[in-house]
């Protein structure tokens, strides 16, 4: 029976699911408190579900015909073959091996647990290679290492070579290191045999790679529409690890694609690909993941010359050796390309909205604070101190909500003064407002969706857990005003309070906006690359556009009269850019934004505020809302009210006094 | 015309003229329309908006002495208009009142509630204070 696991870890593990469909989020989790929360959430999440997943996985490869493939190996000269001797359960009752030797024994009975030990120097490159399945035994085993301590453990493997275990490790003192073996799930019996090749890491010529290859300067090369295939190695000489570089030469106007093929291939391992700029210095675009384990990414390039990609092992996950191809591609770019870079250093920037005034304001989540990116290109802080912001809209009255990792929507004004606006969520992520000015928000505490009044006064939830998958992800208002959502490879909407699919892709989609057509332009991260897709699902393009790495929201631009037009941006959280398609490529405007004037004529609310009476509660909440939000209906708020709705100064009067005011 | 009869004509419209001269030792003043100016003072530079009370005998029209500001008013008694003002408001006058009578005594004005042009209601009206003078 599986572990219970608490409601408040399964939210977090949604959201973790979440975050972690964002390659940035994922790999590079380093400082601030919002990374430390992913981080530990990542931990949480990966310790549990390791050995179920595992095997899952191994047997699903094995059922694909790839065992064989990995014949990596570790290796010294054989010395001699040593069989166990029971007992040794334990540290002190372990039995004796030397490198290059070869351990024999049996797992048996269920829950037998065999231990070894050898003498290791300072700096040795350990390998511990078990052969149980790949001889016919029916064991499953898995296999630890132990410091000379006799307690700590240092390196775990379940699955390596089909269900065998291998382990590489380099040990970090002198002394006598005890390896662990068992059974999987404490199995055991007579005939689960085993044995264990004790020796050192040793790196074969493998593939087109030309060791050494770890520097731009010594990198192999391989051609456009070619493979290269080599090996990742721990070498003995290198401490840092192996990386490999590949060079090749592009053209211009080209879009690359690199792929690599390694867990694909039936190995438990992990690589990372990175493209590197001609300086061999400048990262372009990086990936872990997309395809499984296995990593592909997509790029532009702009300049023609010699640029360079790398293959690695993403850390922490082992030492083990492992053979790889990488395809490297060119492919046809999509109409939205090529991108423009409109704005750079915009910290990590994952929401994004455009405001009234053709402005694009960017969260960014480790900056916690609101960028805005004039249409000249001019980066400036429009609020600060949001702690984390996730999702971005602006409501029907023109001012900014930000659904904050805190987890409160704030309401930022003009000028940029943020509030506390809806504080009734779990944890909300992504925000978005219908023409009618209902808030909508997806809530990953319980995975619902919330529907709030425009003044931000609960009304509804609906249940988005039915739908599978993770989330709810990403939300956008659709033709017809209903919130479509995302649970990670599939967007749906809700129709008559319930959910509907829409489209199914393989790849997780992150926040997508709509054309007056209906059409859906929806980025996938992590392989690098905007998707279109009509009214019904049906993919017009699946490559819309190369983002340069990895697009995590999309919105179209609005002219100055706060009419959305045929531009279409997206953010891109790992290089911190804001990137527009190519606007030949975008065939129709947004879906406009919405706006309601306040329901009352300009005489009714002065004679309100004059004491006359004549206006509900609910249009004083508005009108309070519209303006200072301190609970009252007073002057702040009519004066907020006579902008809104153009009874004092002109629109671009008033426009270019706001972006004034908070330019301070 | 006889001569008793042209003395009285002359005389007649010499009483007549008397009459309508203007003899300020010789009759009591009447009421007098005309104007007067509501004035701001503010301890502050970027006030938005302003409620305030205006009291006094009578108040036919008020209006704005500055064509940016908009006012809203509204008479609650014959001797109470509360109104709004919107718009840059700063030291010096801010609005004219049409009365009946400039020279009647007892025309006040007090602020009730002042905005910043980013509609934050202050919290203090220390400092501010309005004036009504011809």
């Amino acid at each position: 029976m599986e572990p219970r696991v608490p409601k408040a870890l399964q939210a977090l593990l949604v959201l973790l699911a979440v975050v972690s469909a964002s390659p940035a989020f994922a790999q590079q989790p380093s400082t601030g408190s919002w990374r430390d929360a992913v981080r530990r959430l990542r931990d949480a999440a990966i310790v549990p579900a390791a050995p179920g997943s595992a095997k899952k996985r191994i047997r699903s490869m094995r059922a694909g015909g790839l065992r064989g493939l990995a014949q990596l190996h570790a290796a010294a000269a054989l010395n001699a073959t040593i069989a166990e001797s029971e007992p040794n359960g334990s540290v002190e009752t372990a039995d004796s091996v030397a490198l290059g030797d070869r351990a024999t024994g049996t797992v048996d009975p269920a829950g037998d647990v065999d231990t070894w030990f050898v003498d290791l120097a300072a700096g040795q490159l350990l390998s511990v290679d078990v052969d149980a399945f790949e001889t016919g035994s029916p064991l499953d085993p898995t296999l630890a290492l132990i410091a000379p301590d006799g307690v700590t453990l240092l390196a775990f493997n379940d699955d390596f070579d089909d269900l065998d275990s291998r382990i590489s490790f380099r040990v970090p003192a002198s002394g006598r290191y005890y390896v662990v073996i068992r059974g999987f799930g404490a199995s055991g019996g007579a005939g689960l045999t085993y044995a264990i090749n004790f020796g050192t890491v040793t790196c074969t010529a493998a593939g087109t790679e030309r060791e050494p290859n770890g520097t731009p300067a010594t990198a192999s090369r391989v051609a456009i529409g070619a493979d290269g295939s080599g090996e990742i190695c721990l070498q003995a000489d290198s401490p840092a690890g192996d990386v490999d570089f590949w060079a090749f030469t592009a053209q211009a106007g080209t879009t690359i694609e690199l792929d690599i093929d390694a867990a694909q291939l039936g190995l438990l391992v992990d690589p990372v690909l990175a493209l590197y700029a001609s300086d061999g210095t400048t990262q372009l675009a990086f990936n872990d993941d997309t395809d499984g384990a296995d990593s592909r990414l997509q790029f532009s390039i702009t300049t023609t010359g010699t640029y360079y990609a790398t293959v690695a092992s993403a850390p922490g996950s082992g030492d083990n050796p492992f053979p790889y191809t990488l395809h490297v591609r060119a492919i046809t770019p999509g109409p939205g390309d090529p991108i423009t870079v409109r704005a750079e250093g915009l910290g990590q920037p994952l929401g994004l909205a455009v405001g009234n005034t053709g402005d694009v304001f960017v969260g960014d989540v480790v900056g916690n604070r609101v960028l805005r990116v004039s249409s000249q290109g001019v980066v400036t802080i429009f609020a600060a101190g949001i702690p984390s912001p996730e999702g971005l809209a602006f409501d029907v009255f023109g001012q900014l909500l930000v659904v904050s990792g805190d987890g409160a929507v704030y309401r930022v004004t003009p000028q940029g003064q943020a509030t506390r606006f809806i504080t009734d969520a779990g944890i909300p992520f992504w925000i978005a407002v219908a023409p009618d000015g209902r808030i909508w928000l997806t809530d990953l505490s319980d995975r619902s969706l919330r529907r709030y009044s425009p003044t931000g006064q609960f009304q509804a939830r609906f249940d988005a857990g039915v739908i599978g998958g993770f989330g709810p992800g990403p939300l956008a208002i659709g033709p017809s005003g209903e919130p479509y959502f995302s649970n990670g490879t599939e967007i749906w909407k809700l129709v008559n309070g319930r959910p509907q699919r829409v489209l199914r892709d393989p790849f997780v989609l992150w926040a997508f906006a709509f054309d007056v057509a209906g059409n859906i332009y929806a980025p996938a991260p992590v392989a690098g690359r905007i998707k279109l897709f009509d009214a019904t699902g049906a993919v017009v393009a699946d490559t819309f556009a190369v983002g340069p790495d990895a697009p995590q929201a999309v919105a179209f631009g609005r002219d100055g009269t706060g009419a959305t037009v045929a531009r279409l941006f997206a953010t891109d959280l790992r290089v911190g850019h804001l990137i527009e398609m190519n606007p030949a490529g975008v065939a129709h405007p947004g879906q406009p934004a919405g706006f309601i004037p306040p329901p009352f004529t300009l005489e009714a609310a002065a004679a309100g505020l004059l004491g006359a009476g004549g206006l509900s509660a609910a249009d004083a909440q508005l009108l309070d809302a519209l303006g200072n939000h301190n609970g009252r209906y007073d002057v702040g708020d009519f004066q907020a009210y006579l902008r809104t709705v153009g009874a004092i100064q002109g629109a671009a009067t008033a426009a270019a006094q706001r972006r004034q005011g908070s330019d301070r | 015309m006889s001569r008793s009869r042209r003395t009285f004509v002359m005389l007649a419209a010499l009483s007549l003229g008397a009459a309508c001269s203007n003899d300020p030792a010789g009759s009591a003043p009447g009421p007098r329309a005309g104007t007067l100016t509501v004035r701001l003072t503010t301890p502050h530079g970027d006030d938005g908006a302003m409620t305030f009370e205006l009291r006094g005998p009578a108040i036919d029209t008020a209006m704005v002495v500055d064509p940016s500001l908009r006012l809203f008013t509204r008479r609650e008694s014959d001797s109470r208009v509360v109104g709004a003002v919107v718009g840059p408001l700063a030291n010096g006058a801010v609005i004219r009142l049409q009365v009946p009578d400039v020279s009647a005594a007892g025309y006040t004005a007090n602020v009730l509630e002042v905005a910043d042009r980013q509609d934050v209601l202050r919290f203090s009206l220390e400092g501010y204070a309005l004036t009504v003078a011809p």
